[in-house]
């Protein structure tokens, strides 16, 4: 099975707003020095499906980034996890496409290698929260698209059973393949890159694309950022006293009864 | 083009309560476009959702078919299509949910529309439409304009409050023929959540566990407790995401927003992916072992202890004060 996983580099999601700047235009959060960047934590899950599926039936594993240089970083990780290929996509025009720019550039790139039989991609990314740029992937790529799906029942010759989540619980669901995927976090644990594949990883070169490569013009976007603003939380939750556990949690119920909250 | 037009949601039949809560959201910004604020509902039955659907609504567009349960994003996308068509509407707005996150970018791709998910807060500046969302696992808020011939957002309805205005909207009938693309079959659906209580999206009271409850043996003090007080059980990213309880549980930006009289988080240590769903809550409860969790940066009331001690007791005390009145 020939398939292709986007991962998207960002910065850490564990990091308290109080450690995160923006830069001075206000557009872009800042991690800071010294606390590197990550894979996407969907992205982790989506590229661990993709190497379970290849581990039990075969094929390739390509992994694309759109970002700027730094996201070299991340591509190796994918490498160094098991993934065949790595493609970055790092033209400077690129950084500031909303999402149907950036599924428009990511499209381009994957037609240019042939359609695969499934792409799969996390249900969002950390940083702009969107989870929007795999549909509209899927969309111009002519796929149908399920998520966010928490579990890979079983693959058939042209098919594949899912489970995707809903409102109150979960559908099974059969797709088509081709594919897109929306990987949501509750279908796997993603894997610590082996030393060997690190090793391994680091020693690949990986060049990037620009947009002359992919004869793309200018993309005028639909929704632009505007602004950043970091919320501060400066208030502080009135501590209730007591002896105990058990004293404390009657004098909570005592106070929310006073207020008409219970 | 002129119009706001908002995609109201079935409940068990009837109109969901979250379409209240979203037809303020369209309300304010179709009196700043200047523009009326049109309805649509698609459902296997709307007969009772429409006639619970006023909010000031001039119009009220009506698809109904036995495709749209269960549920397909084919099938969703072509009756929004099909009411965007006839209605030109200047703007779509919808209920962020379960749903509408996984349908309504997929329709912005299909008619090229500008799109923002899980918006806070919408407003018109000098004839730009702006939309606030949190981003960044809810720490960071950014700043949106949308453009292009389509303009939608999805709405954090749990940010507004719900729409009380009335009115006589003329309804209009459509008929969409079901999609002949069969590439996505549903096999079955299955509700994971069986447990009884409110649905946390409309529950007065949640009880909310996280990673502090120390595994899925002790899940047991979050279910009594949510038992005796009548609310619903909520969960945190990595109780769901280690399976202690279905995702359908989970309160945060990757789960449900919520609004709440009363949240109360036990064993949550209050990442702002989880605070940023939480925002809407009127007031919050943080009982942790910790002092130091950012969970009672956002609190309202905290008891740093040990929750097995402290929520029986607390939950023992609340019988007893609601018996004696």
């Amino acid at each position: 099975m020939n398939i292709v996983v986007t991962v998207k580099q960002v910065i850490d999601p564990n990091l308290p707003p109080s450690y995160i700047d923006l830069d001075p235009a206000g557009k872009r959060i800042v991690s800071p020095f010294g606390v590197p960047p990550v894979m996407n934590g969907y992205d982790a899950n989506a590229l661990e499906a993709a190497l379970k599926l290849k581990e039990q039936h075969g094929g390739k594993v390509t992994a694309v980034c759109l970002g700027d240089d730094t996201s070299r970083a991340t591509l190796k990780r994918a490498l160094a996890m098991g993934a065949d290929a790595a493609v970055l996509l790092n033209d400077p025009a690129w950084l500031e496409l909303d999402s149907a720019g950036t599924a428009h550039v990511i499209a381009t790139a994957i037609r240019k290698f042939g359609t695969p039989d499934l792409v799969l991609c996390g249900r969002q990314a950390s940083d702009t929260d969107g989870g929007q740029v795999l549909y509209w992937l899927a969309e111009e790529l002519g796929l149908p698209a399920v998520g966010p799906v928490s579990k890979i029942e079983s693959v058939e010759d042209d098919s594949l059973t899912l489970q995707r989540l809903i409102e109150d619980g979960y559908q099974r669901v059969r797709v088509a393949l081709p594919a897109l995927l929306g990987i949501s976090s509750e279908i796997n644990e993603p894997r610590m890159p082996s030393l060997k594949g690190t090793m391994a990883a680091g020693r690949v070169l990986i060049s990037g694309w620009k947009a002359a490569d992919l004869a793309l013009e200018p993309i005028e976007p639909k929704v632009e950022l505007r602004r950043l603003a970091i919320q501060v939380r400066t208030s502080s939750a009135e501590l209730i006293e007591g002896e105990g556990g058990a004293a404390r949690g009657a004098a909570l119920a005592e106070k929310l009864h006073a207020e008409g909250l219970i | 083009m002129a119009g706001v037009l908002i995609f109201g949601e079935l409940s068990d039949g009837a109109l969901a309560p979250a379409t209240l809560r979203l037809a303020s959201a369209g309300a304010q910004i179709a009196q700043a476009l200047g523009e009326p604020l049109i309805g649509a509902l698609v459902g296997n039955e709307v007969g009772r959702a429409a006639d619970e659907f006023r909010c000031g609504l001039t119009t009220l567009y009506c698809v109904q078919g036995a495709h749209y349960r269960p549920y397909t994003a084919e099938a969703c996308m072509a009756a929004a299509q099909a009411v965007i068509e006839a209605s030109a509407p200047s703007l779509v707005l919808f209920a962020h949910g379960a749903e509408t996150r996984d349908w309504v970018p997929r329709l912005a791709a299909r008619i090229d529309a500008g799109l923002v998910m899980d918006c806070a807060g919408l407003t018109v500046e000098e004839h730009a439409l702006v939309a606030t969302k949190p981003v960044n696992g809810g720490g960071v808020s950014a700043e949106y304009v949308i453009r292009g011939a389509h303009r939608m957002a999805t709405v954090q309805a749990s940010a507004f409050e719900p729409s009380a205005v009335e009115g006589t909207p003329e309804r209009i009938a459509l008929t969409v023929t079901p999609s002949a693309d069969t590439r996505v079959t549903v096999l079955a659906e299955e509700s994971a959540g069986a447990t009884s209580g409110p649905r946390l999206k409309d529950a007065k009271i949640i009880v909310s566990g996280g990673r502090g409850i120390g595994g899925p043996d002790n899940w047991h003090f979050i279910e009594e407790a949510s038992a005796a007080l009548g609310a619903a059980v909520g969960c945190s990213r990595p109780v769901a995401d280690s399976g202690w309880v279905p995702s359908s549980h989970q309160v945060g930006l990757s789960g449900t927003s919520v609004s709440p009289d009363l949240y109360i988080a036990v064993g949550i240590s209050g990442a702002a992916q989880h605070l940023a769903g939480i925002s809407a809550a009127r007031k919050v409860v943080a009982i942790n072992n910790s002092a130091e969790a950012d969970i009672f940066s956002r609190a309202d009331y905290g008891v740093v202890g040990d929750y097995r001690e402290v929520l029986p007791a607390f939950v023992e005390r609340v019988k007893q004060l609601r018996g004696s009145n």
